[in-house]
């Protein structure tokens, strides 16, 4: 009766909704006593059965399968052998349950013994568990817009990290901005864009933490940043859940306005024999091609050509003979390649080991891997060390606990290949001219046309980076009730990155004598957690009610030093500088959180589910602190009513639709609705206090509304499953730095102004196309599209070089602002251009909107194959219907304009040259004039594309020959990546148009291409 | 099971407090804007930021646009707004002028707090002269903005207000040039008897507002007072002087603030200078993005015409000319607003202009500006010819500075000079981001 007192009361607590918050956990230092012991009871033996489990299809053995007496909860497991024995005080006949993951659970009724119990593997679409918000569910069951990615597909793709792994995988994902270089951030879009000053970025839930997703990096490599996801290692993750409706986003809140990302890492199993897995592969990688220039004489004639047209004289022709005071006629002068010296072929290595398993009550995963990678473009290199432990813990039938660590370290060697002249290596390499000599006439290097020498740039390039990262989570679980389970969970996402760079005297960052920083940068997300989630079926009811709080807090900080002055190069240290800067910066914010979920479904027909959650921030004014993000969601499995019963092709069917608000707030300032005088501005050595940003007390949350309707098909016995979405996202209260008048001395302010919206649908199709026993083909497909229109926004915004990208009320987000060209004059040469608003003149007036970044659709297209020991794994990408800027093609087709400032490409020597020349290459002369516009439109180009993204190829030896040596799996395996691409974009790489700023995309220069690359490799489990 | 309860209402106490304190997260390297300009100290601070955003505007770009425009200096790199200038064909969209603009109405409104607050303060230790001192520096920053406003953009909107909230000081329409030019004179006036009459070439003084006040009338063709002001600050002997050689102002790098400078903006290791970058070639870790031209080069090395002056020119490992009055590592480089050379230049044109019996005092100012180069006095005899040999000795004066551009608009002489023959070239366009965001702005005509 006490224990029963006990028990009434603590649910009396928990039902008058007491218990929500933090410090929960602690009760779970009161459980024990109310949890009693079991008693064992002792058994009389009846029967021995024996018996092997095998594979119905292969005819190969199962170890680990689980055998289980039906209406009992005795159990055995195979062996090594997939042979069991079973001793138990039953007679025959009785009846045994075979279980084992990923096939089909057999009831068999045994009179004897031995047995042999095949099973036949299941393709088990609907009962896949999908991981959720704060839970899991069956896919048959799903409401929200989920997909699941196994990261096993994709891992062996070299891009250091795996969100650039998922580009083409998930339906309404569009993953961007690969280059060459491993490890660094790429644009991820969940279902578009939805803020033009907050961020665009997912969330990243890793076992439950909350990462940090953005760069450390303060080190300027021109353009592109590292990415903190790459020290994740791909093979520590079980499974990637992209959530994308408002159904399974609005859980997250305030972070859930552009999807949600969560990483599974792999974990042991109960009652499972340890196993280690061997995991090696060796590769090459090199571009798929290179920018073509012109020839000295080429880019000589070119020049000349362009004096003349502007009016200059013959006779003073740059290259006209050097007697004559020229530079030497074209025909004299040499060809220099500098592309060649940076590219190389670039080697990688890739090793992972890892033990699992589990006992009755603990299971653990432990990890360790290293990659190590080199970029095509010397002298860049990529390399982590990672290592993981993950454990649970059974501390009796109702308390476990548990701990994920991720234990990383990330070194790069790092070049600056984007934009900016001193340190530029891709640009010293691609936009100095040809024909200029990498030495003076005393044979000392020289760099040329405002970039450093290529080769002492590549001989004194030192910039180095190492991130030092720590993720991990702390839970206990406690089963109160048998339908109530509280866990309270504490994590923590440390990361410290360490930089340093140094620019020695023959370098231009280093003259006139030397330049060295240090930069030391820190970022600190702490979490805890508590939820209550309690689980009720009553005859055909099913529901069940989840509240729990949340409090988080993400703190960075940075310190930097800077030396100049060293007595020559052998000095590095800052210590030894004559003169040293240094410089700090420091920011909190924080985030205080209620939530709750309740779901409701009626026999298994009717699913209905609806959340609530309730953030504060920080970086808010007290007028708008808290937000509130509703949801609510309905699905109809319409293959439960009794008229689809019995049509036996159709597995499942089902309806879903689900409307929710969700929120952003990443990527403000953490004191954003201040109004701030900063010191800072000093003047003689004395400090000085300014202004610094107005107050803005109404700011409030970017708020996204969200309607998703779909239908999830699943037929012949689910070998074809089909799942369609449409979507519509509505962003209102779009955080905005407004540009206010310079009038106010003040350039922008932050506000709520903007509203975008984002619609778009889904298609997805897995179908299993044979399935024999030698031989399997099963086809994945997925194709999305994405209208992203901005609805309000005063001001139109411009952005990057030359204002290239207009976001304007009425066109997509990242649109191009371009003076449209429609032909070149035969007679003339000369480009025309088109005359909006007819007066003659081309101005800016007639500088117009056309196209986007946004392509008209994308996606991906698995085809994988099986055949005896053979697996092969086809994977294509595809987008059709954006627009890039070929920025380098527009240097390089300046027509002789730049001079000896820039390269020339060989394109532009099929320029107009006389009347009657049919080209679309004006005329050579001058710059931003008449032919050579900044914002032409002739550099913008098509960014469709297909391309072989990866190429899998792998043998298992037979288990006869390796379970000889005693070693459970050997598979070899060869990977391709990038092997073609398709495509009409004459840049190297359509992917590769990147930048770090958000509202600089599409603009491709001075980005290495992605490389195409093959590996080798062998997987050994033990 | 009471422990229980006590421990559960403890742990949601304990929540709910800390929520209200994990909440309220104060930033550590800015100030609330409601305590800023209360007392000596932060009077002192603030002053201070007024200058460092004249300084932000003064420091590249506004002097580009000056000698951009004018004939000395090509354009090497790859940025075309830089040759915008050159050809003087420059757009709304050019970012230099949109970034002058910002520069210069930051710098006004930092003014314009002063102005407002300074007065008022109550504070013991601010005694009255030093609320003078920083109310009249205060001016002049403002005068100088508005100044340069005019000159530039012609038109533009007058601000006299602080801006406090993000509605304040928008919507305000263009003044006509001669408003602006009389708000520039209004506070030098104010600012003026509120100086003391010292000397500091990093900070105004009343001999700073003498100087400006001097160029002011100079461009209103007000000869007579254009030389009152320049004898004024040239009187002071003792404390301003012409150096020689021409170099001795900026060479080596331990010069700075010498006597040759009336006012300059002052520049440290930590509080560096990147004008350097735009002219040293890459073997000094500059960009070279613009260089003397060979027209001017060739003229500044002929001894009879540069002078001492060919020290603003030296080449690099590759050949290449050089403009070299920006050099320093670290990037200290003064930025020189007002030398007295100017005032001497001033006084010969203000003098030459007023002709008869004042030629021969015009060209002894100019030969004093000659003879520290090494050049011989000026053959010019006449009024005609003497103003001639002032423009061009300006040309060589300040080739690098903030000159060369705004006097050739001022005497009307750019279209013979840089044949620029639209009258409406001779302003600069209001950038097109300001027209925008402020329906109240109109552009200037031509554009």
């Amino acid at each position: 009766m006490q224990k029963n007192a006990k028990i009434r009361s603590l649910h009396n607590l928990v039902f008058s909704g007491y218990l929500i918050p933090l410090g929960l956990g602690l009760l779970i230092l009161f459980i024990p006593s109310f949890v009693s012991a079991q008693t064992p009871t002792v058994p009389l033996i009846n029967s021995t059965l024996r018996g092997t489990v095998i594979d119905g299809r292969t005819k190969t053995t199962l170890p680990g399968a689980i055998v289980q007496l039906q209406g009992t909860t005795h159990k055995a497991f195979t062996d090594s052998e997939g042979e069991f024995n079973f001793v138990t005080g039953q007679k025959f006949p009785y009846t045994i349950i075979v279980s084992y993951i990923g096939y089909k659970t057999k009831e068999v009724v045994v009179d004897g013994s031995p047995v042999e119990v095949s099973l036949e593997e299941s393709i088990n679409q609907l009962g896949e568990i999908i991981v959720v918000g704060y839970g899991t569910q069956e896919r048959k069951n799903l409401v929200g817009s989920i997909t699941k990615v196994n990261p096993a597909e994709t891992k062996d793709i070299p891009t250091g990290s795996f969100d650039s792994q998922l580009q083409g995988k998930v339906p309404g994902v569009q993953i961007s901005s690969n280059t060459g270089v491993p490890g660094e951030t790429v644009n991820i879009r969940v279902r578009g864009a939805t803020s033009i000053n907050a961020d665009n970025d997912p969330l990243y839930v890793v076992d439950g933490v909350f990462i940090n997703t953005n760069s450390l990096q303060t080190i300027s490599t021109g353009g592109k940043a590292s990415s903190p996801i790459a020290d994740i290692n791909p093979a520590d993750i079980e499974s990637v859940e992209v959530l994308k409706d408002a159904n399974a986003t609005a859980l997250y809140g305030s972070r859930g306005a552009n999807g949600v990302i969560l990483i599974t890492t792999k974990r042991g199993n109960y009652n499972q024999k340890s196993k280690i897995s061997f995991n090696a592969s060796q590769g090459w990688s090199k571009a798929e091609k290179l920018w073509e220039l012109t020839t000295g004489p080429e880019h000589a004639t070119l020049v000349n050509e362009w004096w003349v047209n502007t009016g200059n004289p013959a006779s003073t022709v740059p290259f006209r003979p050097v007697s004559a005071g020229g530079r030497g006629r074209p025909s004299e002068q040499q060809t220099y390649d500098r592309l060649g010296q940076v590219f190389q072929t670039a080697g990688m290595q890739n090793y992972d080991l890892s033990l699992s398993g589990g006992t009755a009550t603990t299971k653990y995963y432990i990890a360790a891997g290293y990659n190590d990678q080199e970029s095509i473009l010397k002298p860049i290199t990529f390399n982590r060390g990672s290592f993981k432990v993950n454990l649970d813990q059974k501390i009796n039938e109702k308390i476990q606990v548990g701990v994920s660590n991720t234990f990383a370290r990330t070194g790069r060697n790092q070049a600056r290949a984007g934009d900016g002249p001193a340190g530029g290596l891709l640009q010293a390499a691609l936009h100095t001219p040809t024909y200029l000599s990498p030495v003076n006439e005393l044979g000392i290097p020289v760099g040329r046309a405002g970039f450093d020498n290529v080769d002492l740039l590549l001989k004194y390039y030192d910039v180095h980076s190492t991130s030092l990262r720590y993720i991990g989570s702390l839970y206990a679980q406690a089963n109160l009730l048998p339908n109530l389970v509280f866990r309270s969970t504490v994590g923590v996402d440390y990361n410290n990155y360490d930089e340093s760079e140094y620019w020695n005297t023959f370098l231009i960052s280093g003259s006139p004598n030397g330049l060295a920083t240090s930069s030391v940068g820190q970022s600190t997300s702490l979490l805890n957690e508590q939820t209550l989630n309690y689980r009720k079926t009553l005859g055909r009811h099913g529901f069940g009610v989840l509240v729990g709080n949340t409090l988080q807090a993400d703190i960075s900080e940075g310190t930097s030093s800077t030396g100049r002055g060293f007595a020559n190069n052998s000095f590095k240290q800052i210590s030894s500088a004559a003169v040293t800067t240094g410089s700090q910066s420091w920011n909190k914010a924080t985030l205080v959180s209620f939530f709750s979920r309740i779901d409701y479904n009626f026999s298994g027909k009717y699913l209905l589910e609806a959340s609530l959650r309730a953030d504060a921030s920080s970086r808010f004014g007290s007028n708008n602190r808290w937000g509130y993000f509703p949801s609510v969601g309905g699905a109809w499995r319409i293959k439960g009513e009794n008229f689809l019963k019995d049509v036996a092709f159709i597995s499942d069917l089902k309806l879903k639709g689900s409307y929710g608000v969700t929120g952003n707030q990443n990527g403000i300032g953490s004191f954003a609705s201040l109004g701030l005088w900063s010191g800072g501005s000093s003047y003689q050595d004395s400090p000085g206090i300014a202004p610094q940003q107005l107050a803005n007390p109404d700011l409030k949350w970017e708020r996204t509304n969200q309607y998703n309707a779909g239908v999830d098909i699943s037929l012949f016995n689910e070998r074809l499953n089909l799942e369609f979405n449409a979507y519509h996202k509505q962003t209102v209260n779009g955080l905005l730095r407004l540009t206010l008048p310079a009038t106010t001395g003040f350039a922008s302010y932050m506000s709520n102004a903007a509203e975008i919206s984002n619609k778009g649908f889904e298609f997805n199709i897995n179908s299993v196309n044979i399935r024999k026993s030698h031989f399997t083909w099963s086809t994945s497909l997925n194709i999305s599209r994405n209208v992203n229109n901005i609805d309000k926004l005063e001001t139109p915004l411009k952005y990057g070089s030359r204002d290239l990208i207009l976001q304007q009320q009425g066109s997509p987000l990242y649109s191009f602002w371009v003076y449209n060209e429609l032909y070149v004059d035969p007679q003339t040469g000369n480009s025309v251009y088109q005359d909006y608003n007819n007066d003659g003149r081309i101005t800016v007036d007639d500088r117009r909107i056309n196209g986007s970044i946004w392509p008209k659709f994308f996606g991906g297209l698995t085809n994988n194959l099986t055949y005896k020991g053979f697996d092969v794994s086809v994977f294509l990408a595809f987008q059709s219907g954006n627009k890039i800027y070929n920025h380098n093609r527009f240097f390089g087709e300046g027509g002789g304009a730049r001079d000896a400032a820039r390269i020339i490409f060989a394109s532009n020597n099929a320029r107009w040259q006389k009347p009657g020349d049919i080209t679309n290459i004006p005329k050579p002369d001058g710059i931003n004039i008449n032919n050579y516009r900044d914002g032409g439109s002739r550099w913008l180009e098509d960014g469709s594309f297909l391309k072989l993204r990866s190429l899998n190829i792998g043998y298992t030896l037979p288990k006869s020959l390796t379970h000889k040596v005693r070693i459970e799996n050997v598979r070899l395996f060869v990977v391709g990546t990038n092997l073609f691409t398709i495509t009409n974009y004459t840049g190297l790489d359509p992917e590769s148009a990147a930048s770090s700023s958000q509202n600089e995309q599409g603009i491709d220069l001075g980005t290495p291409p992605q490389p195409r690359g093959i590996q080798f490799g062998v997987n050994v489990v033990l | 099971m009471k422990t229980l309860k006590y421990i559960s209402a403890f742990l949601i106490l304990v929540v709910f407090a800390s929520c209200e304190g994990i909440l309220e997260v104060e930033p550590r390297s800015s100030i609330s804007d409601q305590q800023t300009i209360v007392d000596k100290g932060s009077a002192e601070t603030a002053i201070r930021a007024v200058y460092e955003a004249s300084r932000g505007y003064y420091g590249t770009s506004f002097q580009s646009i000056a000698y951009l425009s004018g004939d000395n200096v090509q354009w090497t790199g790859s940025q075309s707004q830089v040759q915008e200038f050159i050809n003087h064909k420059v757009n709304p969209e050019n970012s230099t002028i949109g970034g002058v603009w910002n520069g210069i109405y930051s710098a006004v409104n930092r003014a314009n707090h002063i102005i407002a607050k300074v007065p008022a303060l109550t504070d013991p230790l601010l005694t009255g002269a030093l609320k003078n001192q920083i109310t009249g520096e205060a001016y002049f920053i403002r005068a100088l903005a508005y100044f340069d406003l005019a000159r530039t953009w012609g038109g533009a909107p007058i601000i006299t207000k602080p801006t406090l909230a993000a509605t304040d000081n928008r919507g305000v329409a263009k003044s006509t040039q001669a408003q602006v030019y009389a708000q520039a004179l209004a506070d030098l006036d104010l600012a003026e008897p509120l100086l003391p009459l010292s000397t500091d070439r990093y900070r105004a003084t009343r001999k700073t507002v003498w100087a400006l006040k001097s160029r002011f009338y100079l461009y209103q063709k007000d000869w007579a007072k254009a030389e009152e002001f320049a004898d004024k600050v040239i009187a002071d002997v003792a404390n301003y002087e012409l150096l020689a050689p021409y170099n001795s102002f900026f060479f080596p790098e331990s010069k700075r603030g010498t006597k040759e400078s009336v006012f300059e903006f002052y520049y440290s290791s930590n509080e560096t200078n990147g004008h350097r970058g735009q002219w040293q070639p890459q073997s000094n870790g500059g960009t070279r993005q613009w260089a003397p031209n060979d027209a001017f080069v060739a003229l500044v090395n002929n001894p009879a015409i540069g002078g001492t002056r060919s020290a603003l020119v030296a080449k690099d490992n590759q050949n290449r000319w050089f403009g070299n009055l920006y050099y320093r590592s670290p990037a200290t480089d003064p930025t020189y607003v007002i030398r007295i050379a100017e005032l001497y230049l001033i006084r010969a044109e203000a003098r030459a202009q007023q002709g008869g019996a004042k030629l021969a005092a015009a060209r002894a100012d100019l030969d004093a500006v000659r003879n520290r180069s090494a050049l011989e006095a000026t053959p010019a005899l006449t009024q005609a010819d003497i103003l001639l040999a002032i423009e061009n000795e300006r040309r060589f004066e300040f080739a690098f500075e903030a000159h060369r551009w705004f006097d050739l608009v001022r005497t009307g002489r750019a279209a013979a000079v840089l044949n620029v023959t639209d009258p409406n070239r001779l302003l600069m366009p209001i950038p097109i981001d300001q027209i925008q965001a402020d329906k109240a702005l109109v552009q200037n005509p031509g554009y």
